[in-house]
């Protein structure tokens, strides 16, 4: 068995069981733990509107606290976004999802992708310096950033290597952009990447704890 | 009340004498510890766990609160105040901690002890960082079981822990009682305003505070004024006036329950079917959002902010206001437990402009208020005086840029502590309560 092989065949299979598995345990264990109805008498009725209005706008970059923290916010949209161009509108990566998925949709010009790639990169570098330097983010900081970070960064370096075949054979560098992205894969579960499933019951029901009180999370 | 009356300046010098009588827990560290992780071990529900998932140490929080912003000291952090927390959930609670537990260190009674301080003293509760955080993280209700969690371990400030023995030993604050109430009852009825102490029943339970009674007996009459020209069948209880609730500030649960306890049996045994609660913040956001679920069982009574009550009756038509005259325009400084805590922002302001105000907004207000950097306690813990009067500064600025008459605030704990800074920096603008501003302003 190639590398290549090894890489397509039993550790990206590998990889999605425990992507999968990792994320329901993590999600459904936390979702099982008890809760208590709140007795006290809400000043208004509470529910799906101020739950996905609070996940709408914690998405939306202008706010009071803007001008504090607008680097974070500028990088944080750009990174996310740059990444997901990569990820979904690359023409061999959608080549990939069509045989997983059975159905396709059309990619983005080669250099456009390259392009939202290395700015993916980028920001990410930065932001990794940034967290290894800043009081703040240093002092909060725990193994599981640096490695969520790296791991992030490790995809992005080795598609854009192979992309422009530099650094050896292009089997050999698309089998390691492959192991980069499982390695992810199995990351994923166990760190704070978890935050892209879990942002969502969280930002709802911050809309709507906070909405039962009348104010708006 | 102003900065240089003889009732402020005590006032200031009993704060300064509250941690002179530590008090003993009689603990051994091990109890300690054991009834930390129980208290961390209850509270931890779905709720707390999605928050504790859900953190990416983004450090964003830390832009929101006024410790951080004034003093740029990243332990003020609020996600790392509730650190402790965290990394208790991973390791105890969350359904991956049999993989955390080798890897991770139990929590020790050190780090509780450290902590204590970030809780406490840097820390108003004020709410600010969970509209910040990116996530939707409610990082205050973390700092909340900190606290729970300490107190239970017997780490509760000395000052706040005097407070609360006194609450609890004779239930009364800052030396004040049944007598002491009783007192300030007589010298207002000489001035002409009768207070309906003790009735055997009524509609309304009013109550008040121990800071009230000695510091702003104005304040208990200007709320008798109102009441009496709204028409309401009122009384104040010499047994259960108190609104200040310690439980809710050190987290002592059965100290929070005990002061609750009291308000409901009086309210039951008179028939009020509405309780208010004065000027006090913390007091509201404890009786209207945290004392049903505290007792198990839901309130018989509706519970009101006073300014809650002002608002609903201009509206009904039963009061009626005047326009001001001494001043012309105002600043509202929203108190965190009534206004992001609690959810009272348009009543206050409903008011002020039914007197004829020009109500003028701070750059941040509702919902992102800056805290007046003493709430929750705080004004009360004297190692924290120098973090609490930098975090006053920024409020200053910001209510100084407003160029209003004066700054109107709807708590006495926000009260006192722009007091405090402005004795402590010369600052001039009159801070006045929105109850004395409407009483003074009541149409004939
Ligand atoms: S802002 Fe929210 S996600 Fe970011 S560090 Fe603070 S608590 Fe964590
Ligand atoms: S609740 Fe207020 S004081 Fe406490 S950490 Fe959050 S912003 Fe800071």
């Amino acid at each position: 068995m190639t590398l290549l092989d090894f890489a397509r065949g039993p550790a990206l299979q590998w990889s999605l069981i425990i992507l999968v598995t990792g994320i329901i345990w993590r999600i459904v264990g936390a979702l099982l733990l008890s809760s208590r109805k709140d007795l006290s008498v809400a000043r208004r009725k509470s529910g799906l509107n101020d739950g996905l209005g609070a996940i709408a706008t914690r998405s939306l970059p202008a706010h009071t606290f803007e001008k504090r923290i607008r680097f974070q916010h500028v990088t944080g949209y750009a990174w996310h976004l740059a990444l997901f161009v990569t990820v979904l509108f690359f023409g061999p990566h959608i080549l990939f999802f069509e045989s997983l998925l059975g159905f396709s949709w059309p990619a983005l010009p080669n250099g456009i992708v390259l392009f939202s790639a290395a700015v993916a990169l980028a920001i990410l570098i930065a932001l990794l310096i940034r967290r290894a330097n800043h009081p703040v983010q240093k002092l909060i900081s725990n193994a599981d950033d640096y490695i969520s970070v790296i791991l992030c960064i490790l995809p992005l370096l080795t598609g854009i290597l192979a992309f422009a075949h530099i650094g050896g054979r292009y089997e050999t560098l698309l089998a390691i952009h492959l192991l980069s992205i499982e390695a992810l894969f199995i990351w994923f579960p166990f760190g704070k990447l978890m935050h892209s499933a879990m942002t969502f019951p969280a930002r709802f029901q911050a809309g709507t704890s906070f909405g039962r009180k009348g104010i708006k999370a | 009340m102003n900065v240089s009356s003889p009732a402020f300046t005590e006032f200031r010098h009993s704060l300064a004498n509250l941690a002179g009588n530590p008090q003993e827990t009689g603990m051994s560290d091990d109890e300690r510890l054991a009834r930390a992780r129980s208290t961390f071990i209850a509270k931890l529900n779905r709720r707390t766990a999605v928050d504790m998932e859900t953190c990416i140490h983004c450090g964003m929080c830390a832009e929101a609160c006024h410790f951080y912003i004034a003093t740029e000291d990243e332990r003020y952090t609020p996600a790392y105040k509730i650190d402790p927390l965290r990394r208790f959930y991973r390791r105890e609670v969350s359904p991956l901690r049999l993989l955390y537990r080798p890897i991770t260190r139990k929590m020790d009674l050190d780090e509780l002890k450290e902590w204590s301080e970030l809780v406490y003293e840097a820390c108003t509760g004020c709410g600010r960082c969970d509209m910040m955080c990116p996530m939707g993280i409610n990082i205050s209700e973390g700092i909340n079981i900190m606290r729970e969690g300490l107190a239970a371990a017997g780490l509760v400030p000395d000052e706040l822990n005097a407070l609360q023995a006194e609450q609890r030993q004779s239930n009364s604050l800052f030396g004040v009682g049944a007598a002491e109430l009783k007192a300030v009852a007589a010298e207002l009825a000489q001035h002409g305003t009768m207070l309906p102490l003790d009735k055997e029943s009524a509609d309304i339970l009013v109550l008040t505070t121990a800071v009230e009674v000695r510091l702003f007996p104005e304040a208990i009459a200007a709320c008798a004024k109102v009441m009496e020209k709204s028409g309401a069948d009122w009384t104040i209880s010499t047994e259960a006036f108190e609104a200040s609730n310690l439980g809710l500030i050190t987290g002592d649960k059965t100290a929070l329950r005990a002061a609750f306890k009291r308000v409901s049996a009086k309210a039951k045994e008179i028939g009020a079917a509405t309780v208010i609660v004065p000027e006090s913040g913390h007091a509201y956001q404890a009786l209207r959002w945290e004392s049903a679920n505290a007792l198990g069982e839901e309130l018989a009574f509706e519970v009101l902010a006073i300014s809650e009550y002002i608002a609903r009756t201009i509206k009904a038509g039963s009061l009626k206001l005047k326009p001001a005259t001494e001043i012309k325009s105002v600043t509202y400084h929203d108190p965190c437990r009534l206004g992001r805590q609690g959810g009272v922002f348009d009543e206050p302001r409903e008011a002020l402009q039914a007197m004829g105000l020009d109500l003028r907004e701070t750059a941040s207000n509702r919902r992102e208020n800056l805290c007046c950097g003493g709430g929750c306690g705080e004004y009360a813990i004297s190692h924290g005086a120098p973090i609490r009067q930098k975090a006053f500064e920024l409020k200053k600025h910001e209510l100084d840029d407003t160029q209003a008459d004066a700054v109107v605030t709807g708590c006495n704990n926000c009260r006192i502590n722009l007091m405090i800074g402005a004795e402590e920096t010369g600052w001039d603008m009159p801070v006045v309560s929105l109850v004395e501003t409407v009483a003074s302003n009541l149409a004939e």
